[in-house]
Order: structure tokens, then C-alpha cells, then sequence
């Protein structure tokens, strides 16, 4: 496969940042503070009133030291369809015009941006994961499309108001991140992709979707593995989403890695971004200055739709 | 002077096992019956369950968690008694210590005590399980057991202690221990009339509410069924059959290994169209270490369910680990006749049954 890389990690999370306690207190969770607590959540991030899905997203791209120059696409994610849809419901409700509809970010994004030569692509349907498809789709792009060099992805979410912020048992955050996937150099290499879609599952309960969690992502991390030639031990890093890290430490004796190569630092401060969390992992990671050229790291989603994705990326 | 018909007693008759029991001698009609329930509630509904039968047997309310159980097994028919076969027991495997002493063991030291005041006893049969070794691995031989490897919670404990009990106390009476390995289905067929850990766990399994499950892939497990406990129990109720410790379960060559036993299981349920649907992939079984995590974990990253169903499985889960080999050289000199079903056989029969009647919710395949 054509190699390509992956580099200027960023993201930005909603704009009110909340203790468990003030939000079990206003009722938006399910779970209450002690089991949110014992899970190792103690803050999250939730939109201002006036803040979109987009605001988050133009932040996390343009909070960026290195502005996106010379981008050839933009592949801009949503977990949830009502974020790729920037016009309030009112407005197709008065106009009956389905145009209301369509009033898309990622073209707001580019427009913004100026990146007029970035052709964009809304990628939807893969719940948390979105972001680790989004850049599995850059790199088939790169691969398919010789002129293309630099590919921007961005996902970004934010509940409607109203909305619960638990989802299986994790505490969300409303969040974007974005990076991006480039022919050449990139502080990561991209080694190898997986994604398993189980979509009759796609109305899992909670119960079912806790219930699949480690079967299947002990499935997705060793058959990516064996994509790669490698095995466990050959990595240096796990970078998962943020849930409670016993999920993981029980993984981890499953897959035979040693609990202190998985890293999930940001649980506690930034909660479950939606599918910001490997990028906003990942930068917390490189900003320990603990990463080693040549280090094998694997981020590892699962979400809604069935979806379970990882990425094995090299530290170049 | 001997009585001329032999009276049996059988505590716990409302249970999985005392029932049958109870059923068999009734059926034999060479025995006069008793039969002893926790409850009055129990009285009538065991009444009810044996009708006709039932017209010949007397039914006594004896509860073994009360200071002295038998008040109604008055004197005249304590010395008419010839063979007491103790079933009663608390068999949730997530008993508390303190019911599980007060029942199990206590109560089993009240059965002793009983069997004393019955001058004409030939039999006192205890039903334990193979549990009752707690966690001893390797040969275990038809004997009693110090109890000295610790045990997996506290039925296994409580189980291990009436044991001694009987032994100890009892050892001037003509005591048999019957330690009954786990019983999968009714018979061969694989009907199940009383679910347990095996099953609930098939089930949690099936609904893909558990993909990770304790345990060592080469740990072999020991099925009955409970045709064939009633059959051996019975027989070693009878003198005839010499006393001691028997292990009412198959010898290992007659085991499957826990591995074995869930690629049956899911053999039959990917023949399911609802599971196939589902994509539900194999369970992985977890070191004990990463089980117990989960466990403890459970509350943070599992909801009521998954709680409940963790809760079921683990008070088992360290026996998971631990490989037993039960010899029952003593059960094959004593009954001869006595054959262990084919394992597979009997695993993919009950695990049929049970996706067929979606774990008894389906009732009319019951039936
Ligand atoms: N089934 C198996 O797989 C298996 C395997 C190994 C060993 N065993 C042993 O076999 C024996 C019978 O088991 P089972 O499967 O028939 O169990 P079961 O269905 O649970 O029956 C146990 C019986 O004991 C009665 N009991 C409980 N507490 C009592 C009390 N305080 N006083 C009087 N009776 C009381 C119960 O009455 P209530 O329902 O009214 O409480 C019930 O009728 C037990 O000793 C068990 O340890 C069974």
C-alpha cells in the first residue's frame, strides 16, 4: 500500500467543563456519581448554549499551530447525523425545503479555511469510531488518487441539549479533533487498518453492546495485528477510547500486553469525546515526550452500529 | 424387632433431587415414605406435585434452620424409620457463610442427630457434591476430605463441613456420602427442569451478555443427569451397597473439558437463526486474575443485567481453574450397572433443549 502519514493531532472540547458530581446533580447521567467516580471519570466537557458542533470543530482545526495549507480533501465525521446538518430543525420545519437539510460543516469548513482546492467528504454511520474511519478513508483516497498529498480530517460532536451525557456506562464529552493524513512525512506512519461492522447489532442495549466488548475487541486488535505480521508484544503503546480503564486492563492480560503501555491519561479531565478520544490520547502521550521513533502504537474504538476500529501507526 | 416394611425419610423433597427421590421409592411401593419439606407452602405443593402418589406418603414440615427440626417425626415413627436420604440443603452457590452454616451444616448435624434416635436405621444417605472438596485438584479419591484446599465460596464450604459432619458424628451409623457431581439435564434426552450455574451461564452466553467467562480451556467438568443420580443415590441407599464415600459422577476419561464443552454449545447456538443474526462471537476465557477484575468492575462498566448475571457466575468462577480428577472406582464396584452418558451427546441434547425453549421461556417445547 501506498505509504502515507499521520500528524498534527488536535482537538477542542465544549466550552463548559463540569464535575461528575454538578452533572449527576442536574440529571445528566444515568449513573450515579459513585459508580462514574470508581470508573475514573471526575470531569467532562459540555457546549455553551450558543456553541455548534462546528464552532468545535473550527476550533480543534484552527487551534492548530500549522494552519491546514495545501489540503486536497477534507474528510469531516459525525457520530451523530444531527451534527452534519448545521441549520436549526425550526428551519426545515417553516420551509418544508430539504435544502434545510443539507446546510453541511464540512463545506462551511472549507469555505472558512479557504481550501478551495480540498474536495470534502462527510463520512457518518461509524458512532465513535468515525474519526479512526475517517482516517482509513484518507488513506485509501491518497492511495487511489496519485495528485492527492494532504487529506484533513475532522470529526466533531455535540449532544443536542436535552440529551443524556452517559452512554454505556461512560461519561461523554461534546468534542472535535482533527488531524492530518499526508503522503509524506508525518509524525506517525500509518501501518495497517481494521474495522468490523456488526450491524444487527446495530440496537445493542447497553447490556448487549458491554457484553460484546471484549470478544470483539479482542477480535479487531488481533486481526489488525496479523494484518500488520505483528503480534503484541510488539507494541509499545495502546491508545483506547476513554472508558473505564479496567476494561482495558482486563484486555490487556487477554491480549498478553503489559497494563502500563495502555494509555488513557485523559479519562479523568476530558472524559469520552465522542471519537475525539485517540487523537486527544495521542497528544497527551506525545506531550509526555515518552514516544520513541519507531514505536508501535495501536488506537483502538469502539462505537454505536456496530462499529469496532483500529489503527496501528508507527512513530516515525 | 425389625420392622416388617422398610421406611424411608427424605429431607429436601420439594427439591430438584429429593422429588425424584421421594417419586422413586413411592414408585417402588416396597417402602414405606416419608417426606420432609421446609414449609407448610411446600407441604401442599409437594402434595399436589406427587397426587395420586403423594395419598401414600406422610408429609412433614421440618425446617433444618430451626433449633430442632423434627418435632414431627414422632417417636413411634423414629423407630419404625430403616433409611433417611438427606437432600435438603441451600444449593445457591451465592448462599451467605451464615444461612449456608445454619442449613447445610447445622442442619445436617440435626439429621444425624435423628438417624441416632432411629434404632432400626440401615442407611443414612447424605447427598453432597463434588464441590465439597472445595478446591482440591488432582485424583480425589472416594474418602472423606479435610476440607484443607480452601473452596470457591461458601456452598462448597458448607458442603464440605455437613460432610464431615456426617462422618464424624455419625460414625457409628451406617453412613453413605454421595457427592453428585453437576447435573445438566433430566436425562438423556436433555430436558432441563431445573436450571443452575451451567445452564444460567449457557444462557448470559446466548443473549451475548458475557464474552468473557473464568476459567482454564483443559478444566474438565463432570455432568449427570438427574435420572441417573436418583438411580445411583437410591441404590446406595440400599445396605446392600456397602457405606463410605461414593462420587456419583462419571470417570474422566467420560468428561469434556470446559473448551469441549463450549464449542458444543456454540455449535448448536450458531445453528440458531436469532443467534447467528446476531454475529455473537465465542466467549474468551480469562485468567482468574482479569475475571476477578471484571467482577469487581462490573458496577462501573455493566449495567443491572450483566451485574446480575456476574453475579451468578462468579461464586463458581475459581473452580473454573481447577482440575479435578474424580475417582469412582468405589461407585463402579458397588453399582456395576451404573453407566455415565456419552458427555457430547448429553451436552449438545441439553444445550438443544435449552436454545429450542429459549431457557424454559418457551414453554410448550417443555412440555
Ligand atoms: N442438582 C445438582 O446439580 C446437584 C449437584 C451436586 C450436589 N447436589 C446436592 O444434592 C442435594 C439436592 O440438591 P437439589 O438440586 O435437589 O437442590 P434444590 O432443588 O435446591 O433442593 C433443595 C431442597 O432443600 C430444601 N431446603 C432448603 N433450606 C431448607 C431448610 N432450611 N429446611 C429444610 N429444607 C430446606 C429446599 O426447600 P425450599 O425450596 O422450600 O427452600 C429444597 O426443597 C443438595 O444437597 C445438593 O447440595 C445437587
Amino acid at each position: 500500500m501506498t505509504p502515507s502519514f499521520l500528524g498534527g493531532l488536535s482537538f477542542a472540547l465544549g466550552g463548559r467543563k463540569l464535575s461528575v458530581e454538578e452533572s449527576v446533580a442536574a440529571g445528566r447521567t444515568l449513573s450515579g456519581e459513585a459508580e462514574l467516580s470508581d470508573a475514573g471519570f471526575r470531569f467532562h466537557h459540555v457546549c455553551t448554549d450558543d456553541e455548534s458542533a462546528y464552532d468545535l470543530a473550527l476550533a480543534a482545526v484552527g487551534g492548530r499551530p500549522d494552519q491546514p495549507a495545501g489540503i486536497d480533501a477534507i474528510v469531516y465525521a459525525t457520530c451523530l447525523p444531527v451534527n452534519a446538518n448545521l441549520a436549526p430543525p425550526s428551519r426545515f420545519e417553516a420551509s418544508g425545503d430539504v435544502k434545510d437539510l443539507m446546510d453541511y460543516p464540512a463545506s462551511r469548513l472549507q469555505a472558512a479555511l479557504g481550501l478551495d482546492r480540498a474536495i470534502v467528504v462527510g463520512v457518518g454511520q461509524q458512532a465513535c469510531t468515525s474519526m479512526l474511519g475517517s482516517i482509513r478513508l484518507a488513506r485509501g483516497l491518497l492511495a487511489a488518487e496519485p495528485e492527492m498529498e494532504r487529506i484533513l480530517c475532522v470529526s466533531a460532536d455535540r449532544f443536542p441539549p436535552g440529551a443524556r451525557y452517559e452512554q454505556a456506562y461512560s461519561l461523554i464529552s461534546d468534542g472535535a479533533a482533527s488531524c492530518v493524513v499526508t503522503r509524506h512525512d508525518g509524525d506517525y506512519r500509518l501501518v495497517a487498518a481494521h474495522h468490523i461492522t456488526n450491524g444487527a447489532m446495530v440496537s445493542a442495549g447497553d447490556d448487549e453492546t458491554v457484553g460484546a466488548y471484549f470478544s470483539y475487541t479482542h477480535r479487531l486488535v488481533t486481526e489488525l495485528l496479523a494484518k500488520a505480521g505483528r503480534t503484541p508484544a510488539d507494541l509499545a503503546w495502546v491508545v483506547p477510547q476513554n472508558t473505564d480503564p479496567k476494561a482495558w486492563r482486563i484486555l490487556a492480560r487477554l491480549l498478553g500486553l503489559d497494563d502500563e503501555r495502555v494509555f488513557a491519561a485523559s479519562l479523568a479531565d476530558v472524559a469520552h469525546v465522542i471519537s475525539g478520544d485517540n487523537v486527544v490520547n495521542l497528544s497527551w502521550l506525545e506531550e509526555r515526550g515518552v514516544l520513541e521513533s519507531g514505536d508501535l502504537v495501536v488506537l483502538v474504538m469502539a462505537g454505536y452500529g456496530m462499529n469496532w476500529q483500529a489503527l496501528l501507526v508507527e512513530k516515525t | 424387632m425389625s420392622p416388617s416394611r422398610p421406611v424411608v425419610l427424605v429431607t429436601g423433597a420439594g427439591g430438584y433431587l429429593g422429588r425424584r427421590l421421594g417419586r422413586r421409592f413411592l414408585d417402588r411401593g416396597d417402602h414405606e415414605v416419608v417426606l420432609t419439606v421446609r414449609t407448610e407452602a411446600g407441604r401442599s405443593a409437594l402434595a399436589h406435585d406427587l397426587a395420586p402418589a403423594s395419598a401414600r406418603a406422610q408429609i412433614v414440615v421440618a425446617d433444618l434452620g430451626a433449633p430442632d427440626p423434627f418435632t414431627d417425626v414422632d417417636e413411634r415413627l423414629r423407630r419404625r424409620i430403616t433409611h433417611i436420604v438427606h437432600a435438603a440443603a441451600v444449593t445457591r452457590f451465592n448462599v451467605d457463610r451464615e444461612l449456608a452454616r445454619q442449613v447445610n451444616v447445622e442442619g445436617t448435624g440435626h439429621v444425624v442427630t435423628l438417624a441416632r434416635q432411629c434404632p432400626h436405621l440401615v442407611r443414612l444417605a447424605h447427598l453432597s457434591t463434588v464441590y465439597a472438596t472445595g478446591l482440591r485438584e488432582g485424583v480425589i479419591l472416594e474418602e472423606p476430605d479435610d476440607g484443607a484446599a480452601g473452596f470457591a465460596n461458601a456452598y462448597e464450604w458448607s458442603k464440605g463441613a455437613a460432610e464431615r459432619c456426617v462422618v464424624d458424628q455419625g460414625d457409628d451409623l451406617p453412613w453413605t456420602v454421595a457427592r453428585v457431581a453437576t447435573v445438566v439435564a433430566d436425562d438423556e434426552s436433555g430436558r432441563v427442569t431445573q436450571h443452575n450455574a451451567f445452564h444460567e451461564t449457557l444462557k448470559l452466553c446466548f443473549y451475548g451478555l458475557l464474552s468473557l467467562l473464568p476459567g482454564r480451556a483443559d478444566t474438565p467438568l463432570y455432568f449427570v443427569t438427574g435420572d441417573a443420580v436418583t438411580d445411583a443415590v437410591a441404590r446406595l441407599s440400599d445396605p446392600a451397597a456397602p457405606g463410605g464415600v461414593y462420587h456419583v459422577a462419571p470417570d474422566r476419561s467420560a468428561t469434556l473439558t470446559l473448551e469441549q464443552v463450549l464449542d458444543l454449545a456454540f455449535t448448536r447456538f450458531e445453528q440458531d437463526e436469532e443467534f447467528r443474526h446476531k454475529r455473537i462471537l465465542r466467549p474468551l476465557l480469562a485468567d482468574r486474575e482479569s475475571f476477578e477484575l471484571l467482577v469487581g468492575g462490573v458496577s462501573s462498566f455493566a449495567g443491572s443485567l450483566v451485574h446480575r448475571a456476574l453475579a451468578n457466575v462468579a461464586p463458581f468462577a475459581r473452580q473454573m481453574y481447577v482440575a479435578k480428577v474424580l475417582d469412582n472406582r468405589r461407585l463402579g464396584a458397588a453399582l456395576p450397572q451404573h453407566r455415565a452418558p456419552d458427555p457430547a451427546a448429553l451436552v449438545t441434547a441439553t444445550v438443544d433443549h435449552l436454545v429450542e425453549s429459549r431457557w424454559g421461556r418457551r414453554s410448550e417445547v417443555v412440555a
